[in-house]
């Protein structure tokens, strides 16, 4: 159905080529499972096959790609419309319209179908896809998990043969997971062509047909789901987590971090109920929970960024809310989701200077260990903007670490990470554990909280629902674990 | 009221306001505040009104406090009710025509789609860049740099300026291309759901056109303008 034969590509104004000598063929039916790390090329592969490369962004595009025959060069964008569907990775981008149902129609009209047309293909897809109770809502205002399904409704209603999705499981819950897995086996089990572009593999590994890894540009491999554990690691989308010491620090010390009967309500709806729960000296505590389970709004409460409705929060005994939000910076440091909502120096030494000045520490010595904790000694002189996304999330994470905060909060650290990342993550987190620092990681990565966490706690629609030490297994209080 | 062709509830929207501005006697305003009040009941917008006091009160005591110092307590007064109105008025206008009909309304008066679709997704996307900022300040204070607003913090508000342009720009950049992807740029488009103006739209027209007129000829001789 489509063939890359010798395909490279280069970005308008790169010198860099992202993708190298890429042949690939694509037979209809294919359920493929495109991976690789950051930077690997897996996106510009996805743009290349629904033609956004070359006629929406440029570049230089060498060799051919055709579609059933066709010199994609040769064809316009509006050809790709009923042939390629590209799900991108950020929904905030993919929907631009007010309701779920113009973000159906958009595509439909664009296509010049008549009214009709327009409504029946609506009401058909909404229906398979289990999404019509919500088509007046906007399509900012759904869940993540919501987001993508609206996202994949508004290119399945163009009736592509070929649906690409950006990594849709970035961002959703292990319930969101779940419920979109089933989606795209359906997809693929009626006959349509489903290529995943996935950095981080789950479940979805045992559905797919096919499974495409890429490094630096190039295919690696090429072949069926079984075959590719060698070069799945190779490529480190496998990540090897360091073995877990005991620690010995956090034992029956006094609490850090206390939290009392935490409530807090928004608009109409109750975010926490009476969360208790203590952070012990040195250890690095996990919070679970799915989306929207209050995980963030707890967090947002250990730094006084959010002052308790009812209840208390405490560090080393001292009441939360009767400090300054700057003193409390000193205290607690959160990094949060996003590491670009940090970043507003030129390079990433200006960025942990402004961290290492508040802690009064001596900055090039300070630098030099965070430098080294983090890997990011070769990256001090480069802008905190143009670095991959695990890189700017260890710059993020290093400029919090450089205040020397009593506790460190890390807010969904594993979200658009590959596997490199987390293991580098894990293993700063190892030294951290050494070093006695308290963490307190707020995640739905319930993988990576086991290799990493010496305890955790689950919140669900705001209540805390279990609890344990990492021995304990999650499995009680989770269902579908992993997409 | 949805049954009305959106472009009718825009233009008595903005007979509505444009009588407001034109208000030169005291009086009058304080009909118009209680007029205007009083019909957010009927429209069923009460309880979102109140909580859009919260951006409206700021707003007017700031008002308030300059016409007193430059003008006197009745000036003051006078142009404090006056924006409460304005406001309000804007506000019923926003809440009873989508953004999809304000963009249809521009079209039919003969911009383009492009530009008619590019303005309306800039409208909503203003609260995602909202939502965009507030992170972005939790981000900041949360490494102890002060947002509170004193003079000596003006520097640190660089911190969100540019954050904030940078995601914009990255954020425009794939909206473009989610676009392009879905035939944003493709001649001869159809539109389903065509707005078509009816009798009752053409006679309500007429009718607060010509109220208005009544109205500022009212105000302007009355007030010996």
């Amino acid at each position: 159905m489509i063939k890359l034969n010798n395909v490279s590509y280069r970005y308008k104004g790169c010198r860099e080529w992202v993708l190298r000598d890429i042949d690939l063929r694509i037979e209809e039916g294919d359920f493929l499972l495109l991976c690789g790390g950051s930077g690997s090329g897996k996106s510009t592969l996805a743009y290349v096959l629904s033609g956004l490369i070359p006629h929406f962004l440029g570049g230089e595009l060498k060799g051919e790609v055709a579609f059933q025959g066709i010199d994609t060069a040769s064809m316009s964008i509006s050809d790709f419309l009923s042939r390629v569907g590209l799900i991108f990775q950020n929904s905030d981008a993919q929907l631009f319209n007010g309701t779920v149902e113009e973000e159906m129609a958009f595509g439909l009209e664009a296509m010049g179908l008549a009214e009709a047309e327009i409504e029946r293909r609506i009401k058909e897809v909404a229906h398979a896809l289990g999404i019509e109770s919500m088509m007046d809502r906007s399509p900012m205002h759904v869940s993540g998990g919501e987001k993508r399904l609206v996202a994949i409704a508004s290119v399945l209603c163009l009736n592509p043969h070929v649906l690409i999705l950006d990594e849709p499981f970035s961002n959703l819950d292990w319930a969101g997971g779940a419920r979109l897995r089933q989606v795209l086996v359906g997809l693929n089990r009626s006959g349509r062509t489903v290529i995943l572009v996935e950095q981080r593999l789950g479940q979805i590994i045992k559905d797919v047909s096919r499974c495409v890894i890429m490094e630096n540009g190039r295919i690696i491999f090429d072949g069926p789901p079984v075959s590719s554990r060698h070069y799945l690691e190779k490529a480190r989308l496998l990540p090897q987590y360091p073995p877990k010491t005991h620690n010995t620090q956090s034992g029956e010390t006094l609490p850090v971090v206390s939290v009392r009967n935490l409530y807090h309500r928004k608009i109409d709806r109750d975010i926490l109920h009476d969360i208790s729960m203590d952070v012990r000296r040195g250890e690095i505590l996990a919070i679970l929970g799915k989306n929207g389970a209050g995980k963030t709004t707890l967090a947002r409460h250990l730094n006084g960024l959010l002052k308790p409705q009812r209840g208390e929060v405490r560090v080393d005994g001292v009441r939360v809310s009767q400090k300054k939000s700057p003193e409390m910076a000193k205290w607690v440091g959160i990094s949060f989701q996003n590491p670009s909502d940090q970043f507003f120096k030129n390079t990433v030494r200006e960025e942990l200077v402004v961290g290492i000045s508040r802690s009064g520490a001596n900055p090039e010595k300070r630098l030099e260990e965070l430098g080294e904790l983090f890997g990011l000694k070769d990256l001090m002189d480069r802008s905190p903007h143009l670095l991959s996304e695990g890189q700017k999330k260890r710059t993020a994470v290093a400029s919090i670490l450089a205040m020397d905060p009593r506790v460190l909060v890390l807010d969904e650290p594993t979200i658009g990470q590959d596997g490199r990342f987390l293991e580098t993550m894990a293993r700063v987190l190892a030294a951290l554990r050494r070093k006695g620092q308290t963490v307190v990681m707020v995640t739905h990565d319930l993988e990576f909280a086991r290799a990493t966490a010496d305890r955790w706690i689950m919140l669900d629609e705001g209540r805390v629902v279990g609890g344990g030490s990492a021995a304990d297994d999650f499995k009680a209080v989770v269902v579908n674990e992993t997409p | 009221m949805k049954r009305l062709d959106p472009r009718t509830r825009l233009a008595v929207g903005f007979l509505a306001i444009a009588a407001v501005v034109a208000t030169r006697r005291s009086s009058t305003v304080v009909a118009e505040l209680i007029a205007v009040v009083g019909i957010l009941p009927l429209l069923g917008l009460i309880r979102p009104w109140i909580s859009s006091l919260k951006f409206m009160l700021p707003v007017t005591v700031l008002v308030f406090l300059v016409g007193t110092i430059s003008f006197s307590l009745g000036e003051a007064l006078f142009l404090s009710i006056r924006l409460v109105n304005l406001l309000t008025l804007s506000f019923v206008v926003f809440q009873k025509v989508t953004v999809k009909e304000i963009g249809e309304s521009a079209r039919k008066i003969g911009l383009p789609y492009g530009f008619s679709f590019i303005l309306t997704s800039s409208m909503r996307y203003v609260p995602l860049l909202g939502d965009r900022l507030a992170g972005i300040m939790d981000a900041q204070r949360s490494r102890g740099i002060d947002l509170r607003p004193r003079l000596r913090n003006i520097p640190n508000f660089l911190a969100l300026a540019v954050p904030l342009l940078v995601q914009s720009f990255v954020l425009s950049e794939q909206l473009a291309m989610a676009m392009e992807a879905r035939g944003f740029s493709i001649k001869g488009r159809t539109f389903r759901k065509l707005m078509r103006l009816g009798p009752v739209d053409w006679i309500l027209m007429a009718l607060s056109t010509g109220l208005f007129a009544l109205f500022v000829s009212w105000e302007v001789l009355g007030s010996g303008g």
